[in-house]
């Protein structure tokens, strides 16, 4: 009865207004997705199919989907295996420390592929600095074992670890306490009630987990960037960006044809993720809460000590070795007291003007997304949440789309829509406002939903009141829902500028001279063997979104469930 | 002070009616409840005053203005109608003296004559010393003032009040029972007040209107709705005792009609002719050890001061009173009077209802 909110369309003007923000966003967010599938069938040449057969028959074509898949297959089952792992231990037992395990197993989620891969190369090979200092270095000559696949397989499976830790846990909460206790009242001991019990209910969320690793492995490109693309291993990411790079917009026509094949692939496995989840299998009635807490007795300190030797390993170590090469003065020259300097630091953050301008760019680019996407989102996620229609509903729908999709799509999706803008001989390629708003299409989901969640909990009373006292719309959103959902909007616009600043995948397609970004510039500084500049470069980035990412940890209380990433 | 007038008022949720053809007029100061079970339509009827929700049809008056219907609609926030929300909708965000003193900042009313007012409405609902604290520092019972002083701040036309004490637990509502009587006094205001608790409705109210399934059954002073009920879903409702069906005898005194109830002839008070039922309140049972009429204790419960007796004579559940306690499967004589009959035609499809919320 008290279930519906306000009737429609009440006599205001801000009333009427408020919905046309729809359409702008709407064709923002979905316009470069709907006119990359348009090029797929050859619109613009009349209908064909040309591209489509050539480009699929080809062998580079194949050969690109073989890598992706088995590189993707092989990194989420790593994922899965560590994110298993993590998740069954920190949910289930009674280890220690829990908050800051899963912080650190977060960072690298946090931290940009290209970076991880650029970290990890100075862990391994005859020129790393760190093995060097200890004596343990391999002969010079021998070859960096990390670029190879094996080594893409390693990295993808720790990148994406988190998404299947977290869908896990997710997924362990929602388990009712009392079918644990009833299996143990029906006498089975904590293994049999984990093996026969809470394993098979957290299966789907498991699987759905893997799905999505597996989508977000697919779509990397830092990664077989840095480590494919130097052992001439190519998946399909990779092969369009070489494509795109060394043709030109002349290829555009066939590389949106690749980029259809990721997005397809992807879909798929976003799709299956969802119905997994959504079925779940099972129709768990009863209170949630701790499932189990099973204790380890003695062998819970050896457990800790596994846990927090492999976050060492995965995410301390190669920090470390990333540190040790920004600290030397020129690479293959060993770190001791004496030749320690800040001279890559100093020259990246204060000399070079490619990498200060890369600085520029990006931090104009992040802040600016943020602010948009910020302004928009607060009316917007409002209008989905209270005065539903067909258009924000199929938008609430679609606006996870720019962002599951691979960066890759989407920046060939940005480049076909915005190379010559409608009704006009202007074009935005080139520009850096093309990269700005692929951002917005991107990232407007990261703003969107924590802002919605806060609205969504909102008690529709609340605004009610407000309107009982006198308060018009435009005054009741700034004085009961801005300061309410403030502080989701903040967490929001800082993952959106968190993820911008890093960003390397889209703004790789959609650079030219001038408007490069961060994630760039350490992709071309390592490409031009400048390793040192670029450990120092990347080692500043990775403080800078530790510290954010410590200042959303901050708040979390204050902040609605789901808002940050790294918690469930 | 308004008077609230609905006409023909119909609402549908998704084509299933809510509220059938309200018409109702209140008038201006009158303290009205809305009571009825769950689902009945009186939080629609609420909501559509105060302008939360669109009329299907009909028409809503306030004060001679039509605010909603004929075409035309005046949001909620031109209507100049306070709400005092179950939940209490305080926002978390502004302080005690913030949040009462929000709806005079939005009528742009100048700070000094503001801070007069909030003050003097913190003060008559015992807030004074409350006035910095957050809201999420406040107990149920205070929380639920401050919403009424955020209403009466700024003098609305009307006050509205949904299931306002739903979340309060016993001891405090019998206290709020005397703040909403000082408050009515006090202000003088036009009162609609949605409850499902006919304790609070016929203690609070100028005036009940029972409602079912999204109509009005009846609309009456409370001490009317208890001796005089227009039909059994009423009568089994409000108040405590029985209905029970009778055959008219077609005797006319001039204090009633001869009735046959239970065997035995009994005058009765009615408004019809051809009564179908007649209502038996427990104050209407004397125990008498030779009254004619007998009846089996089937239950007795300890009511401090007195007792009441579950009675079953001749197949009908009664409820009496009693000084004494009385021993289960016990018979006892019980003599009726000052009984109120009734034509209800659907009666047995209704008392059907009564017990399915009962």
């Amino acid at each position: 009865m008290t279930k519906t909110f306000f009737a429609k369309g009440s006599s205001r003007s801000l009333d009427r207004l408020l919905p046309l923000i729809l359409l702008p966003v709407a064709l923002i967010a979905l316009g470069p997705v709907v006119r990359l599938l348009l090029e797929g069938i050859g619109f613009g040449d009349g209908f064909t199919t040309d591209h489509l057969t050539k480009v699929l028959t080809r062998p580079s074509t194949g050969t690109a989907l073989m890598n992706s898949l088995v590189t993707a297959g092989g990194g989420t089952l790593l994922s899965v295996l560590i994110g298993a792992t993590f998740a069954f231990l920190v949910a289930l037992t009674d280890i220690r420390g829990k908050g800051a395990l899963v912080f650190c197993l977060m960072v690298p989620m946090m931290i940009p592929p290209q970076i991880t891969a650029l970290a990890w190369m100075q862990m391994a090979g005859p020129s790393s600095t760190l093995l060097k200092l200890l004596g343990l270095a391999p002969p010079l000559g021998s070859p960096q074992p990390l670029h190879s696949p094996g080594g893409i397989i390693l990295l993808l499976g720790i990148q994406h670890a988190s998404l299947v830790f977290l869908t896990l846990r997710a997924g362990l909460r929602m388990i009712p306490a009392d079918l644990v206790e009833a299996a143990r009242m029906s006498g089975a001991g904590s293994l049999r009630v984990w093996a026969q019990i809470v394993l098979p209910l957290s299966m789907p969320a498991l699987i759905a987990g893997g799905a999505m690793a597996f989508v977000t492995a697919l779509g990397n490109f830092g990664i077989p960037a840095m480590l494919g693309i130097p052992a001439g291993y190519a998946t399909l990411p990779t092969l369009i960006y070489q494509r795109l790079v060394g043709m030109g917009p002349s290829v555009l026509p066939e590389v949106a044809v690749l980029s259809l094949l990721i997005g397809a692939i992807a879909i798929m496995g976003v799709l299956f993720s969802r119905s997994v989840l959504s079925r779940k299998g099972f129709g768990l009635v009863g209170l949630s809460g701790t499932p189990l807490a099973l204790s380890l007795g003695r062998v819970r300190g050896a457990v800790e000590m596994a846990l927090w030797a492999f976050i060492f390993v995965i995410l301390a170590l190669p920090l470390f070795a990333l540190l040790a090469t920004s600290l030397i003065p020129a690479y293959g020259v060993p770190l001791t007291f004496n030749t320690a300097t800040f001279d890559a630091w100093k020259e990246v953050l204060l000399i070079q003007p490619g990498t200060r301008r890369a600085y520029g760019n990006s931090l104009m680019l992040a802040t600016s997304a943020a602010t948009i996407l910020l302004l928009i989102s607060l009316p917007l996620a409002w209008l989905i949440q209270r005065r539903p229609n067909r258009l924000s509903r199929i938008l609430d729908a679609l606006i996870d789309l720019p962002y599951a999709l691979p960066g890759v799509v989407l920046s060939i999706a940005c480049i076909l829509t915005f190379l010559n803008l409608p009704f006009t001989e202007l074009t935005l390629y080139g520009t850096i406002w093309i990269i700005l708003l692929a951002y917005l299409a991107r990232f407007f989901v990261v703003m969107l939903r924590p802002i919605q969640a806060s609205i969504a909990q909102l008690d529709p009373a609340m605004e009610e009141a407000a309107a009982s006292v006198g308060a018009r719309l435009g005054r009741r959103l700034r004085d009961v829902v801005l300061p309410l959902a403030a502080p989701s909007a903040a967490a929001g616009a800082i993952l959106v500028f968190l993820t911008a600043v890093n960003e390397l995948t889209v703004s790789a397609l959609l650079w030219s001279s001038g408007t490069e970004t961060l994630g760039v510039v350490i992709y071309n500084l390592e490409d031009s063997g400048e390793t040192v500049m670029a450990s120092a470069l990347a080692m500043s980035i990775v403080l800078l979104i530790v510290l954010l990412m410590g200042l959303v940890q901050a708040g979390a209380k204050r902040l609605p469930k789901g808002v940050i990433p790294w918690q469930s | 002070m308004a008077e609230l007038i609905f006409s023909n008022l119909s609402k549908q949720f998704d084509g299933a009616p809510a509220l059938d053809r309200i018409n109702a007029q209140i008038k201006s100061g009158e303290f009205v409840a809305l009571l009825g079970p769950s689902g009945c339509g009186k939080t629609t009827l609420l909501r559509l005053t105060a302008g939360f929700e669109h009329p299907s049809a009909g028409e809503i008056r306030i004060g001679g203005q039509s605010v909603a219907g004929g075409g035309q609609f005046v949001p909620p926030e031109e209507r100049g109608i306070g709400i005092v929300f179950q939940s209490y909708a305080l926002w978390p965000h502004k302080s005690v003296s913030a949040n009462v003193s929000y709806p005079l900042e939005v009528r742009r009313v100048p700070r000094v004559e503001r801070q007069a007012r909030v003050n003097e409405a913190l003060s008559l609902t015992g807030l004074s010393d409350f006035a910095q604290r957050m809201p999420a520092q406040l107990s149920g019972g205070q929380r639920q003032r401050v919403a009424l002083a955020r209403c009466l701040v700024f003098d609305p036309r009307a006050v509205l009040l949904d299931e306002p004490l739903a979340n309060l637990d016993l001891a405090l509502r019998a206290s709020m029972h005397e703040v909403f009587s000082m408050f009515h006094r006090r202000t003088g205001a036009t009162m609609l007040y949605v409850t499902h608790d006919q304790g609070e409705a016929l203690a609070l109210a100028d005036r009940v209107a029972v409602m079912e399934s999204g109509k009005i059954r009846q609309f009456a002073a409370p001490e009317v709705l208890y001796r005089e009920p227009v039909d059994c879903f009423v009568a089994g409702f409000v108040g405590d005792g029985a209905v029970v069906s009778v055959r008219p005898t077609g005797q006319v005194d001039r204090n009633g009609l001869m009735l046959k109830v239970l065997g035995q002839e009994v005058l009765s008070r009615s408004a019809t002719a051809e009564p179908s039922h007649v209502s038996i309140r427990p104050e209407s049972i004397t125990l008498s050890d030779d009254a004619p009429l007998r009846a089996r204790v089937t239950g007795c419960t300890y009511l401090g001061g007195r007792f009441r007796l579950s009675l079953d004579a001749a197949g009908e559940t009664l409820v009496a009173f009693a000084r004494q306690r009385a021993t289960i499967g016990e018979t006892v004589g019980i003599k009726l009077q000052d009984l109120w009959a009734f034509r209800d035609p659907d009666g047995t499809v209704l008392m059907e209802k009564v017990l399915a919320y009962a």
